[in-house]
This record gives structure tokens, sequence and C-alpha cells, in this order.
């Protein structure tokens, strides 16, 4: 048996160095054909993964249909104007490339992978696809049932079902991340048309707020020229806007239950509307708490409700849907249908304590080092620092903003942390959703 | 099913991302004291630690500061029978809860050293392999190595322990029965097995997990966790020299198993006329599900058979998704190629699209593999997958995290060179090839076919 030497590594835990030596130092960021461009060449032989983004999520569907915006999202990868999707798909086939296209509240975000040698390619059928797809009747009929299936599919899901609730209910009718019913959703789509998702793309798709990160084996001069010859003359789009602080509604019920049949694992969420976005100064220090009580195996839910008490496999408290506007703090869980009342009471005494004691210095440094741990070796792929390069400039941050992340972690009081749980959660007021087949319900 | 001690992440992985790509430059093995040097192959040494017959395999990955350490023991639920289905996922949980030299206690546990500084870490059960992993930065390596060779045979093993972690298994048990897949799944491999363990999944029966005795688990312990049923696997920001002086320091001192490693001997019988089960619960949508009795990892087929399913349901060309999504009649299609130890199963997934029968799309998906045996694929489609999969391989190199995943694929399946020796093999699949493995595989004798069948219930909102 080998004895680990515990003291002299806990001295060397608060100088862990950043990944990258500097990621913006090394990434170079240019405007090409009015696209930000934001490109990292990194150790990583052959790959390179692409990622970006504009605004022309579902906050910015009109009034009068909100599925308009999901629509034209998925149009994009159903053919352009000079070629169908089989011949699109043929060409990325072809060489083992991949382009996808979602649609969130606020962004469209794009992915792409592809071996060096194909990011000509990959590049070209991009931009031709953001820029001119078909929208064709034939493929728009095909879609809106492909969503339709989707959706149904998803009310089989309790996580789904309680986070939709969820969002219904601590978000106003007109924030970002408020989730309409299946059932309106799905009213809209049948109400849209292709007239509709043409005016939208002629309206939100350019360069307006356009940014393209591309991470890996990159040629970053070819890239540029690629980015210049696909994107060149396209214009428009719209910049997104600076989202109004919302307050919370409190008129709905906070004590729902979704019943669902022949579902033996409930999912749970308890939880409120935040107030705060990622940029917030006290957003940080929340963070830090939220780990405390409700990240990974030594968080104190877990090693509770999980560890000590076997109430579930899965408990855990996260702030999150904060990068543009205002979001939510929430705990999630499993529970068993039997355990459900033991699991609830187990996580509201852990919260109770968490909330009026306050967390130790002791933790607060310990989670320092496991999120700046976690952020460094998240930035080890293509895929993770490509996210978070994008995620940086959806906050408004400068790259540098990666390079300082420890520092800024380092920099936060165990005061902060305090206050900040103090400040912007009340535990009484939370909202409680079960998804599941829940006893109380069944009659 | 792939289970891991938090959250379940897949049904399965995709046989489709699991190979290599190009051959990295050569990397000249090194001499340490107490390991034989045995081969080098894509960049990845073997060594064999002396003391006790550890496989080890080094790979270093200079693209950033960080190192990827896993155990893979060669036990998952095909060593499992009746009584004890499940066993090797309860017991991977057990593994966490300490040691009398790193434990919760002290301060000092696996998860309190490897949460402390950030780690991607976690442990995994699937049908021939237990896995243990975490993904640091390289400064802490050492520090897991300790932790994880003292667990290897110094483990608690208490009743004290398993109570709690049963009811915390038992519920990743009930996650699973949420999904309709997954349901249908188990079925499906419990109708297609009849004598070997691929009968019964990863997770088990509920009433194994719920009553399997400590006792049991710690004889399972005792009978597969030993450095000679084991390879450790290190990739990342380390020099292979020092990383094989870590290994030897914390493992050398551990002895190989006092008894041989019982090696599992049941065979599948011939399988001779079609099954077929039907799952009804709640639900939404129904679910089809085709399996195929398809040959091991190993087995010089395997190239083809991922040609084949890759044609069948990667990509918008592919034939059930022009077939059956394309019109409508499907929300998803795919192809699990099975690739295992032993011989498994190749299972076509076809997710109804609302209106949709399950006579019809089972009609559909007949047809068009009934096209493939027939009619053969045509040299496009076989080039196109070809490059998919040989893509494939190279993104699942982008780090050392992903590296480890791929190649504990390869070690579970007998032979961890496939990482290197699959791909030039898939290379050579000619449209040949994929018309032989479909006529030979794809026999309705040799089916498994289920239904998930959805029953509509009132639902309550209160």
């Amino acid at each position: 048996m080998k004895r680990l030497h515990l003291p002299l590594l806990a001295s060397c835990l608060l100088l862990i160095a950043p990944l990258h030596a500097g990621v913006a130092d090394q990434a170079v960021r240019t405007r090409v054909a009015s696209v930000d461009v934001i490109a990292c060449k990194t150790g990583v032989q052959d790959v390179v993964t692409f990622r970006g983004s504009l605004p022309a999520g579902d906050s910015f569907a009109p009034k009068d249909n909100l599925a308009v915006a999901s629509l034209v999202g998925g149009m994009l990868d159903k053919g352009t104007t000079t070629q169908d999707k089989f011949a699109i798909a043929q060409k990325l086939d072809a060489v083992g490339a991949g382009l996808s296209f979602s649609v969130g509240d606020t962004m469209v975000v794009f992915n792409g992978k592809c071996l060096r040698k194909d990011v000509p390619l990959v590049v070209g059928l991009l931009a031709e696809q953001l820029r001119s797809p078909a929208f064709s009747e034939e493929e728009f009929s095909k879609l809106k049932k492909q969503i339709a299936g989707r959706l149904q599919r998803a009310l089989e899901q309790t996580g789904y079902r309680a986070g939709q609730a969820f969002a219904a209910t601590i978000y106003p009718p007109d924030h970002p991340n408020y989730e309409p019913s299946t059932e309106t959703f799905l009213a809209a789509l049948e109400t849209a048309t292709v007239a509709d998702l043409r005016a939208f793309h002629q309206k939100h798709y350019g360069p307006a707020e356009l940014t393209l990160v591309a991470v890996g084996d990159v040629d970053i001069d070819g890239l540029k020229t690629e980015i210049e010859k696909s994107f060149a003359g396209w214009n428009g789009g719209v910049k997104r806007p600076d989202y109004p602080r919302t307050t919370a509604r409190t008129d709905a019920d906070r004590d729902q239950t979704i019943f669902m049949a022949d579902k033996p694992n409930i999912s749970v969420i308890l939880g409120q509307a935040s107030g705060l976005r990622y940029t917030d100064p006290d957003a940080l220090p929340l963070r830090i708490a939220t780990t405390i009580l409700g990240s990974g195996f030594t968080g104190r839910l877990m090693a509770t409700v999980r560890d000590q008490e076997g109430l579930t496999y899965g408990i855990g408290a996260r702030i999150g849907n904060d990068t543009f506007t205002d979001g939510d703090w929430r705990i999630v869980a499993n529970f068993a249908p039997n355990l459900l009342e033991q699991g609830l009471a187990s996580t509201r005494r852990e919260l109770k304590s968490w909330y009026e004691q306050g967390v130790t210095a002791a933790e607060v440094e310990r989670t320092k080092t496991n999120l700046a741990g976690s952020f460094q070796v998240g930035l080890a792929t293509t895929d993770g620092l490509a996210g978070t390069i994008l995620s940086a400039v959806h906050y408004g941050y400068p790259l540098t903003w990666i390079d300082e992340y420890p520092q800024r972690l380092n920099a936060v009081t165990l005061e902060q942390v305090n206050s900040a749980i103090k400040k912007h959660l009340t535990p009484d007021n939370f909202v409680l959703i079960k998804a599941g087949t829940v006893p109380t319900a069944a009659n | 099913m792939n289970l891991i001690r938090l959250f379940l992440c897949a049904l399965t992985v995709s046989a489709f991302t699991l190979h290599a790509a190009d051959t990295p430059p050569p990397v000249a093995p090194v001499i340490v004291d107490g390991f034989t040097y045995v081969k080098t192959l894509g960049g990845i040494s073997e060594y064999t630690l002396n003391a006790n017959g550890l496989q080890v395999l080094v790979l270093p990955e200079h693209s950033a500061p960080v190192a990827t350490f896993m155990v893979t023991y060669r036990v998952g639920s095909r060593n499992e029978v009746t009584g004890t289905t499940g066993a090797t996922h309860l017991l991977e949980h057990l593994m966490f809860k300490g040691t009398p030299n790193f434990n919760r206690e002290k301060g000092n546990s696996v998860d309190q050293l490897l949460e402390r500084v950030g780690a991607q870490y976690n442990a995994t059960t699937w049908l021939d392999r237990t896995n243990y992993y975490a993904n640091l930065g390289k400064d802490h390596l050492e520090a897991y190595i300790a932790i994880e060779s003292d667990r290897m045979r110094n483990l608690w093993l208490r009743e004290s322990d398993r109570r709690p972690e049963m009811t915390v298994v038992r519920n990743e048990f009930e996650i699973g029965e949420n999904n309709p897949i997954q349901a249908l799944d188990k079925e499906i491999n419990a109708a297609a097995f009849v004598a070997h363990p691929y009968h019964h999944s990863t997770i088990g029966w509920r009433s194994d997990i719920e009553n399997v005795s400590i006792e049991k688990l710690k004889e399972f312990y005792d009978t597969f966790y030993w450095p000679d049923n084991a390879t450790v696997t290190i990739i990342g920001d380390i020099q292979p020299a020092n990383a094989l002086a870590l290994v030897k320091e914390y493992y050398g001192a551990i002895p190989k198993s006092p008894e041989p490693i019982p090696q599992l001997y049941t065979e599948e019988p011939a399988q001779s006329g079609p099954r077929r089960v039907v799952v009804k619960r709640a639900g939404q949508l129904g679910v089809v599900g085709i399996a195929y009795k398809t040959p091991a990892a190993r087995h010089p087929d395997m190239p083809a058979l991922q040609v084949l399913g890759t044609i069948l349901t990667s990509g918008k060309n592919s034939r059930l998704y022009r077939a059956l999504t394309d019109k409508n009649l499907t929300t998803s299609a795919s192809a699990d190629v099975g690739f295992f130890h032993d011989p498994s199963l190749t299972t076509i997934y076809a997710s109804l699209a609302p209106g949709a029968s399950h006579e019809e799309v089972e009609k559909i998906t007949l047809a068009e593999l009934d096209r493939v045996k027939k009619d053969g694929v045509s040299d496009i489609e076989v080039a196109s997958a070809i490059s998919q999969l040989i893509a494939s391989s190279a993104y699942a190199r982008d780090g050392a995290f992903a590296v480890a995943s791929t190649l504990n694929e390869y070690i579970s399946s007998g032979d961890w060179t496939l990482y290197t020796t699959l791909d030039d093999a898939i290379k050579q699949v000619t449209p040949d090839d994929v018309k032989r493995v479909a006529n030979t595989y794809l026999g309705e004798d040799h089916s498994t076919t289920g239904w998930f069948v959805p029953i509509r219930t009132p639902e309550a909102t209160e």
C-alpha cells in the first residue's frame, strides 16, 4: 500500500495553470466578410471543430406565431436554392463531415466537424445553408410532422415534462426562457406558412451578429479565405437586444404534480427564477454556493440524500439559463414513488441548512479548485474549447476571460458566497414540480 | 447497456465511433525495470507488469496538460448468473465507499480527491467490462493512481454501505424503466439469448438488485478484481517512463490472483426460428426493434457489418432514413451493431411517428433489408460509409479522455489493437462484402422482433 502525501497535493491546488498558456494569445479573432471569426489551432491532429451562432432563436419569433423561428432553423438542412438535402448530405457523408443546426431561446447555434482537408467544403455548405435555404413546401410539410412527432415522443419523458412545467411556472410568458405548452406550440406549428418562414429569414438571418469559432488542426489563413469567399456580399441580420429584467411570476401554482402512468421514477424540480445573469457580480459567488450544495458526489445533496440515505440515483443543484437573460436556480432529483416524500424531506433539510447556515470557508476553497480544475479539463478537447470560446462571446467577454477564470474564482470571498445565497434565493417561495407515477395523484 | 455511477448517459455506445484514424507517428517503447514490453501499434505501447501480469497501455498525447488514467477490469454482466444479475454494477458503485487508507472520514476518498481537483471521473459497467477512470490535470495523476490501485484489493465491502447503495441502484433501474426503448431493449435481449448471459441487461433484474448479499458481492470482488484481470491505460501529457514507474510503484506490490480467473464457457445455441416480444405500457408513440445475431467484435465480418449499419441508418441518404423518416413514418431509425466480446445483436430501432403503424414500419424495414440482400449496395454507398467511419475515428481521438473511452471498448472486446486495425479493415470493405454479411446474418430465423406498444392513459395534473 502506498500512501499519498495529501498536504503536499493540497498546497499545489491553487496553482493550477491555465490550460493553453493563454487562449487569448493563441486564438486569432478577426472580422471576415462581416463575420466575427475566432480561430484557434491546437495540438489535435486532422480534426477541426466549428461552433457558431446568430441571434434568431425562439424569442425572436413573431407574436402571432411562436413556432416560426424553430421552423426556420429546422429548414436549414432541408436543402438550399441550388441543391436538395440529399445532395448536401452526400457531400458531407462522402468525407465523414458533420454540420447541424439547433434553435435555442435566443440563438441559432451550428456545430460542424470535419477533417482538416474538408474545411473549404464545410464552410461553403454552412454559408449556403444559412444564406439560401430552399423553403420548399414539400420539406416544410415533412418538417412540421417531424417536429410534431418529436414533441409527442418527448411527452413520454418525466424530465422533459417537469422542466417544461417549471419554466412555464417561474417565467412570465414574455420572457425568453418561458416554455409554452406542447399544445400551444403544436397549434402554432399548424398555422405557420412558408411565407412566414421566408419573412423571418429575410429579417433575422445575416452577419450582423454572426460568430464562427474554429478550433483544432485549422489553417487559419485558409479558413479566412474560405469565409471571405463564402460569406462575401451577405448583409443584414439583427443584433440581440439587451433583454429587460423581468419580475418572477408569483401567480402560478407553486406545487404541481404531472401524473404519468407506468413511470417508476419521478422527476422532481425545486427552485425559482434567480433574477441573475451570468455576468452579474453575484452570479459567480452563487455558482460556487450552488456547487457546494449540489454538484458532484461530494456536493451536500449527493453526499447525504444519495450516499448516506440511498434515496436517489441522482440529485443536484444548478444555476442556469442565464447567458442572455436572468435565469433560474433549481434542484433536480429522481425518486421512486415510495421514496418520494422521504426524498423531498431530506432535500428540504439540506436546502434549509445550506440556506440558513451558509457554507464554510473550507467548502469554498475546495470548490474553487474544483471549478478551476474542471474548467481546465473541459478545454482539453476541440469541442470543449470551441464551446467555451463561444460562451465567452455570448457573455460579452473578451477571450482573456477564459485565461483569467481561475483568478476570478480565487477572488471570490466566503462572505460574497453566503451573501449571494440570502440575497437571491427564497426557499419558502420555491416552485416544486413532480412528474411521474406520483402516488398521491394516482387516484 | 452502459451503466455509469451518475446518470445514465446512453443506451448503447454506437459502434460507429469506436475507431482510430490514421496511425500516429511511431513512439519508441521505453525500457522500465519490472515491465516487459509487448508491442506498439497506433502509437500505443503495451507492457506487462512482471510482478503480477497487469497489462498496461501507454499513449503520450501532448495537446493539453491533462492525462487520463483508466483501469478496465475484464468482468461485466456476462460474468453474472441468476441471483447475481446486476452484481457487477452494484459492486462498481461500492468501489467508491472507501478503503482503510482512503475514505471520506479521512478526507481523502476518491470523490474528495478528484472533485477537489476538478477531474472528469466516474466508472461504468457493461456486458464485458467494468472501468474506472479520471481525466485530470497531469499534476494530479499520481494521487489518483494511488487511490485507484489501493481499491483494487483493499475495498471496504460492508452491509451498511450495500443497503443505501442498493436503493440508489434500484432508482437507476427505475430511471431506465421510464424509457420505452430501454424497456424494449431488455425484452429483446432476454428473448434473443436463452443460454448466454447477454440474456440479462447490465443493470440486472430488480429482485436481484434488491437481494444480492454483501457476501456474494465480496465473492465477486475476490474473484475478478486482480491485476492479472485488468488493463491500465494512461493517455495524455505524460512521459511513458515516468508513467510506468508510477504504475509499478502503486500496483507492483499487489499479487496476482491466487486462483485462475474463471472464464465463461456458455455459448448461445443456434437460433432456429424468429422470435417476437411485445411490451405494452403507458406511452405516446410506438417503437419497432428488429435484432439479428451477429458475431463477436473480433470477427472478420465486423467491418462489413459496421459499413452495413452505416448504410442503413446513418444520415439523410441512408436506406431507412429515406424509406421511413423522410416519409414521416418514423421520427428516427438507428442501427446498433453489437461490438462485444461474444456474439451479440445488431438491432435496428425504428421510432414510430404519429399515425404510423408497427406493421407498416416493420414491413418497410424488412423490405429494405431484403433489397440489400438481393440487390446489394452501391459503390458510392460503401465509399460514403467508409468515409464516415474513418472520420469518426479521427473525431474519437479528440483529447486523452476520448481516446481512453474508445480504447476501453476494444480492451473489453478482447483485442485492444482493433483500435488501429479495424480502421484498416473497414477501408477494405467492398459492396460484395456488405451484401454477403447482410445475407449471412440478417436472416429471419436469426431474428428477434420487438414492439413497444403505447397505451394512452388519461393524465392527471394537480
